[in-house]
């Protein structure tokens, strides 16, 4: 047997349990007193298996004990100890005891102390952590907001871009709105914001005239102040409708509530 | 060797003929022990009779006990599995040999309460670790006999076994270290 065999085979365990045979037993004890190493493995093997004894520990009734008491005093035939040195150690424990409970006591309360402390620190740490998760996503959101403004600003301010108005018609007299037409990147953006809000079921269209025909430039929802249209070559003019939600694949004609010539 | 300081005055009057050391040691070990023999007999009446015997034991074998082989609490834990081990096959040639009725009204009557609960660290290990540790720590097992109640491989059950010791020793390591690190912050805040 040696070193390697005891650690392998779980010998340790079994040699401190009382499970091995009385020559395992013995050569386990020999090989324990002379390796340094070994038995220091033993040493923690005992202290975590005496732990969990005490962490499973239940209490004998006080009977045991008186019982344990007669056994000897009958065995022995003299007194178990005399009552003054009883009292006397049991005092002695009891101070004993108190001071380690008030000691216990006492680290109890800092443990907890610091335990609170910790506890609240990881709470802050938690909430500032949350907070700039926040305010790294607002200012996320205000860069987009800022980068789509400036795109939009430089295709309005684009000296290539031609403003058209498109006043309302008979339909709807006070209605306005803004077309910029850029026929060099051929784009076309609209500001609806002079159109009157619609119903749920309804949303205005626009067109593009190319040779009397009217071709499908895009839905101008009003809540959006630039809506970017589809650009269409050669158009003569441009035409809003009033069509059912979802936009129409032909313009309903007698709702043309503006036009422009280009 | 792996002796414990606090116990060896105890030890050495004990030794000495002293009887109130051994009821110090009763003190201090008796309910870890206890805990371990009420497992292992499931009957308050033995269990307390096996106590009993088992600081008897201790009393009439001190002078066989070498503090420089280990703990008194390891010395005093194997005389109580064999203790027990021996009490209970006594017990069960009585019942053989006797008014079985009898015996089965005590078991009815001791299965009121229920001594196999674990408690500690041992509780945070998985199911199967904390069986392989009770069946040889709190029944007084050897590996043979575990490993064919757990119905797994000898070997697989003494892989059970280390693993579960492993984690325990990793637990109580870590316990011991956040004692450490609190008495330092305690004693570095003044």
């Amino acid at each position: 047997m040696d070193r390697q065999r005891i650690l392998d085979d779980g010998l340790l365990t079994s040699y401190l349990l009382g499970t091995l045979s009385a020559e395992q037993h013995n050569e386990v004890s020999r090989i324990l007193g002379e390796d340094k190493e070994l038995q220091e493995q033993y040493q923690l093997l005992e202290a975590d298996f005496e732990r969990l004894a005490m962490e499973n520990a239940i209490a004998p009734p006080p009977a045991a004990l008186s019982g344990l008491k007669n056994q000897l005093e009958s065995e022995s035939g003299s007194p178990v100890i005399p009552i003054s040195s009883a009292n006397k150690n049991f005092t002695i424990l009891r101070s004993r005891l108190l001071v380690a409970a008030s000691l216990a006591a006492l680290f109890a309360l800092g443990t907890f102390w610091f335990y609170s402390r910790w506890q609240n620190t990881l709470g802050d740490l938690e909430e500032l952590r949350l907070q700039t998760a926040n305010l790294q996503n607002q200012m996320n959101s205000l860069e987009g907001n800022l980068t789509l403004t400036t795109q939009q600003f430089q295709k309005l301010t684009n000296p290539d871009v031609i403003p058209m108005v498109l006043e309302g018609n008979d339909l709807l007299p006070n209605s306005r709105a803004v077309a910029y037409i850029n026929p060099v990147s051929k784009e076309v953006v609209v500001n609806p914001i002079g159109l009157p809000p619609l119903g749920p079921d309804q949303t205005y269209q626009m067109w593009a005239d190319v040779e009397g025909v009217m071709i499908n430039m895009g839905l101008v929802p009003t809540d959006e102040a630039f809506v970017e249209l589809t650009f269409i070559d050669h158009a003569e003019s441009l035409n809003i409708t009033i069509e059912p939600a979802g936009g129409n694949d032909h313009p309903t004609v007698e709702n043309l509530i503006s036009s422009v010539l280009l | 060797m792996a002796k414990l300081a606090e116990d060896i005055p105890h030890i050495k009057k004990l030794q000495a003929g002293d009887k109130g050391a051994l009821y110090e040691l009763y003190t201090k070990y008796s309910a870890a022990l206890y805990g371990v023999i009420i497992r292992m007999c499931r009957e308050e009446n033995l269990a307390q009779e096996v106590l009993q015997d088992t600081f008897l034991k201790i009393w009439k074998q001190i002078h066989t006990y070498d503090p420089e082989k280990g703990r008194f609490y390891t010395w005093a834990y194997r005389i109580a599995r064999n203790t027990t081990l021996n009490a209970l096959r006594k017990n069960n040639d009585l019942i053989q040999k006797e008014d079985l009725s009898v015996y089965k009204d005590m078991e009815a009557e001791e299965e009121e309460r229920d001594y196999s609960q674990i408690n500690g660290m041992l509780r945070n290990l998985e199911p199967h670790h904390q069986k392989a540790i009770d069946l040889v720590y709190f029944k007084g097992m050897t590996h043979r006999e575990a490993h064919e109640e757990m119905g797994v491989p000898l070997g697989t059950f003494k892989s059970y076994v280390q693993q579960a010791l492993r984690q325990l020793r990793t637990a109580y390591g870590k316990e011991i270290f956040m004692l450490l690190f609190f008495i330092k912050l305690w004693f570095g805040n003044g």
